[in-house]
């Protein structure tokens, strides 16, 4: 009922809940997976056209598993983030294999990730690359600037910062509600409600 | 200068020299508390001491044995698991004795910049033919494998090493020195010892070989040396013919004092009752197979390659100590200075840590064993037993700032003005299923050298009782945009209406053009309260005066210590459960909690 002739909005709001920004460039969305109730704000990029080209098991010709880039619920990408699936050689040929991220995830602006998957409640900071085939588990703050090498994987519960990316902390018993990005979700989107106090 | 967001620090009560003196009785520390009341202490946040008592939060645990704050610093660790960062395999605590507290699997750092290591084929061209038939699935790469980190391309053929097979890196490097040279294992070890032809060689026959041998000795081999020849001086019965036995007793060369060196190294096994009662100098080791090792006195070739490489080929100190003991071959006097030195870093095993009350030792925080798992199997955090507090400048130039007082609020992280009136909203929320009082306490100027002013404009309220989850999802539509949101809008906008009509203390509205009263609270919520804090920040002016110090770091920082007490009826029982069922269930008790905390509302300008 909000596209009945209204102002149109900033964002395009799916009947999921997903809040997608009109000016979000999203390439091959045919093989983006959005979740639900994940917000894409303005100039975010996500690589959908960067499929994979070789499938993993020569059967499963039936169901070509297309997805390039598949994320959860309650996810938030901030200005100017970027996703792209990570790639390499396998069996002797490029490919590009899928990008997965579970739910309430939040990258900050102006981040690239090429990770392999990424858990869920994960804070990534703003500028921070993150290499390609990471793995990141749940529960997993990456701060501003990181760089976190190709194939790193970092454990749950890790604070991590620096270039190359370094354990600096662990995220205390009291911190796991601070990665809950339902309030962050109401606040962006056609008609935002304020933070709660 | 770094803006400031504002921040709640919380102090532990373990820092509180009073409860110090703890007993077994878990109720001891409130009784404590209960004096700090009337004291006229105040706490100093910027006291050195401070700095390690001070924590948000998150970081908090709650003893609900005890009622008491517990932080990181008082509880004690368990450790649950161990597990590798990298595979984020389980290792067993029996390996972790054999193998020590590293990754045995192929989980390598870079020994450059830490980047994690990847076993790759020496020979990567890239064989025509492959590219041209991907489905040849015969392996592309074979011989030689180096471990390259992706971040700063450096490959373990750096220092010369190189393994035969992809997998079982962990073993192949431990029989590898660099350069590729092979290097005894532990086993090799303890059999060449056996091997009676190569111990007790004519000497002629060991001066021979003993330049080879020199080369050999490494940490490893000259400790065990060196153990099993005082081992052998220690069961020797007639060692005794020094005559200066009384004094030597807790001398360099005694056995006494060896013993129980020996003892702190091995756990015990050495501790030889008897050997207390002999006394007597001994044998220093003589040659290598006694654990001698001439120190290697000539640095010639670092030099040349110091000069040949400069400082950019010296390994940095944090390097160095990432480098993990008894790998390098080298003995201590040749320890690697260069990076052509340095091996890779098997991965530093982490932990999954249970923690318990320093008091009553019961588990206040468990995690599930499992590493791929993160849930918990006790968590008791601090944030679900003692109000959140959240601070927010608060503007009142700007006359209309709407029903919620965060629309117009001053700039979050702008500096203070001196001697100005600033005013800030103290959020309380509440997150027991109790109604709770609060009084809160502040000195009426800061500690510290630039006293500000400080008026906490409601120092007691209520809080009302947090709800449950479920009531509040349930009314939430949880559909994201278009109606749902409206009419939850209007559903939360008739809720405050009636809080507003019912509160007679609540914030007088904006009829009232936002006089702030003393004594009344400015907003309150479903289990939240607001108030406002009013605070005349000193001037950082420098006196003239001779003996005055130039400002220091965080000095113009303003920080309000504040003591909070809560008080609230809970149901009586918990501790005492068998008293209880006879008496009236229904009981009810009195609990309190008070403790410290630190407000750091922002930097004053200078």
């Amino acid at each position: 009922m909000s596209s009945r002739r209204p102002p149109r909005g900033e964002y395009i709001e799916t009947d999921t809940g997903n809040k997608v920004a009109r000016k979000a460039t999203l390439v091959g969305t045919q093989n983006i997976m959005l979740g639900g109730k994940t917000v894409i704000q303005p100039e975010v990029m996500i690589r959908g056209d960067l499929v994979r080209t070789i499938q993993a098991s020569s059967q499963s010709g039936a169901t070509p598993n297309s997805t390039a880039v598949a994320i959860g619920r309650y996810c938030f990408l901030s200005r100017g983030c970027c996703l792209r699936p990570p790639g390499r050689l396998y069996k002797g040929a490029f490919t590009y294999m899928p990008l997965r991220m579970g739910d309430h995830v939040f990258v900050g602006p102006a981040s690239v990730v090429q990770a392999a998957s990424i858990g869920s409640h994960v804070h990534i900071g703003a500028k921070v690359a993150i290499g390609e085939f990471a793995i990141i588990k749940d529960y997993v703050r990456i701060l501003d600037g990181t760089v976190v090498p190709p194939n790193t994987v970092i454990p749950s519960f890790s604070i991590v910062a620096g270039q190359p990316a370094r354990l600096i902390g662990e995220v205390p018993e009291g911190g796991h509600e601070a990665f809950e990005l339902r309030d962050l979700y109401k606040t962006v989107g056609n008609n935002p409600q304020p933070a709660p106090s | 200068m770094a803006a400031l967001t504002p921040y709640t620090y919380i102090q532990c009560p373990c820092s509180d020299l009073s409860t110090l003196g703890r007993t077994s009785d878990p109720k001891s520390p409130r009784a404590d508390e209960a004096d700090d009341d009337d004291d006229d202490r105040t706490f100093d946040p910027r006291a050195p001491r401070s700095n390690y008592s001070l924590y948000p939060l998150e970081y908090l645990l709650y003893c609900e044995d005890c009622h008491q704050i517990r932080c990181p610093r008082c509880v004690s660790d368990e450790i649950v698991t161990y597990y590798c960062p990298n595979c984020l395999f389980e290792v067993p605590s029996s390996n972790l004795k054999s193998e020590g507290n590293r990754c045995t699997r192929s989980c390598f750092q870079c020994p450059i910049c830490i980047g994690p290591l990847a076993v790759t084929s020496v020979e990567t061209k890239p064989d025509p033919s492959l590219l041209a038939a991907p489905d040849n699935t015969a392996a592309p790469h074979s011989g030689p494998y180096a471990l390259t980190c992706s971040y700063c391309s450096w490959t373990s053929t750096e220092a010369g090493i190189k393994f035969d097979k992809p997998n079982g890196i962990h073993a192949q490097l431990a029989k590898l020195r660099n350069g590729g040279l092979t290097r005894l294992t532990a086993k090799e070890r303890k059999e060449r010892r056996k091997d009676p032809s190569h111990r007790f060689a004519p000497a002629a026959e060991r001066d021979h070989e003993r330049s080879a041998l020199d080369d050999k000795l490494n940490l490893e081999t000259q400790f065990a040396n060196l153990k099993s020849f005082y081992q052998s001086q220690l069961a020797d019965p007639n060692a005794s013919d020094s005559g200066l036995a009384a004094l030597s007793d807790l001398g360099f060369s005694s056995p006494t004092s060896l013993s129980r060196i020996m003892s702190i190294y091995t756990g015990g096994s050495l501790h030889d009752k008897k050997a207390k009662l002999r006394v007597g100098a001994m044998r220093e080791a003589l040659d290598t197979d006694e654990g001698l090792q001439l120190a290697d006195l000539d640095e010639s070739a670092a030099i040349a390659q110091l000069q040949c490489e400069g400082y950019d080929g010296t390994a940095s100190t944090s390097q160095l100590s990432d480098q993990p003991p008894n790998l390098g071959e080298a003995h201590l006097h040749g320890r690697g200075r260069f990076i052509s030195d340095l091996r890779p870093i098997p991965y530093l095993l982490r932990t999954k840590r249970s923690k318990r009350c320093p008091v009553c030792r019961h588990i206040i925080s468990k995690p599930e064993a499992k590493v791929q798992t993160t849930r918990f199997r006790i968590r008791l955090v601090a944030g679900s037993y003692i109000p959140s507090m959240a601070i927010r400048p608060l503007s009142l130039s700007g006359g209309s700032s709407g029903t919620s007082a965060s629309g117009s609020a001053g700039i979050p992280g702008a500096l203070l003005d001196p001697l100005r009136p600033a005013h800030y909203l103290l959020t309380f929320t509440n997150p027991i299923f109790e109604s709770i009082k609060v009084t809160l306490g502040a000195p009426a100027k800061t500690p510290g050298r630039f006293a500000s002013k400080v008026t906490v404009l409601c120092p007691e309220f209520d809080i009302d009782a947090n709800t449950d989850v479920w009531d509040e999802a349930l009314k939430d539509p949880g559909g994201g945009g278009g109606g749902g949101g409206e009419l939850r809008d209007r559903e939360r906008e008739r809720e405050r209406e009636r809080r507003r009509r019912k509160g007679e203390e609540g914030r007088n509205m904006s009829s009232n053009n936002n006089q702030l009263e003393v004594g009344k609270i400015w907003e309150r919520g479903r289990n939240w309260v607001s108030i406002v804090v009013e605070v005349v920040p000193a001037s950082l002016r420098l006196d003239h005066g001779a003996g005055e110090q130039p400002l220091r770091e965080d000095d113009d920082v303003l920080e309000i210590p504040m003591f909070v007490r809560i008080e609230w009826e809970a149901e009586a029982g918990g501790d005492e459960v068998g008293a209880v069922i006879g008496r009236d269930r229904e009981a009810r008790e009195r609990r309190e909690l008070a403790y410290w905390c630190v407000l750091g509302l922002g930097r004053i300008r200078v």
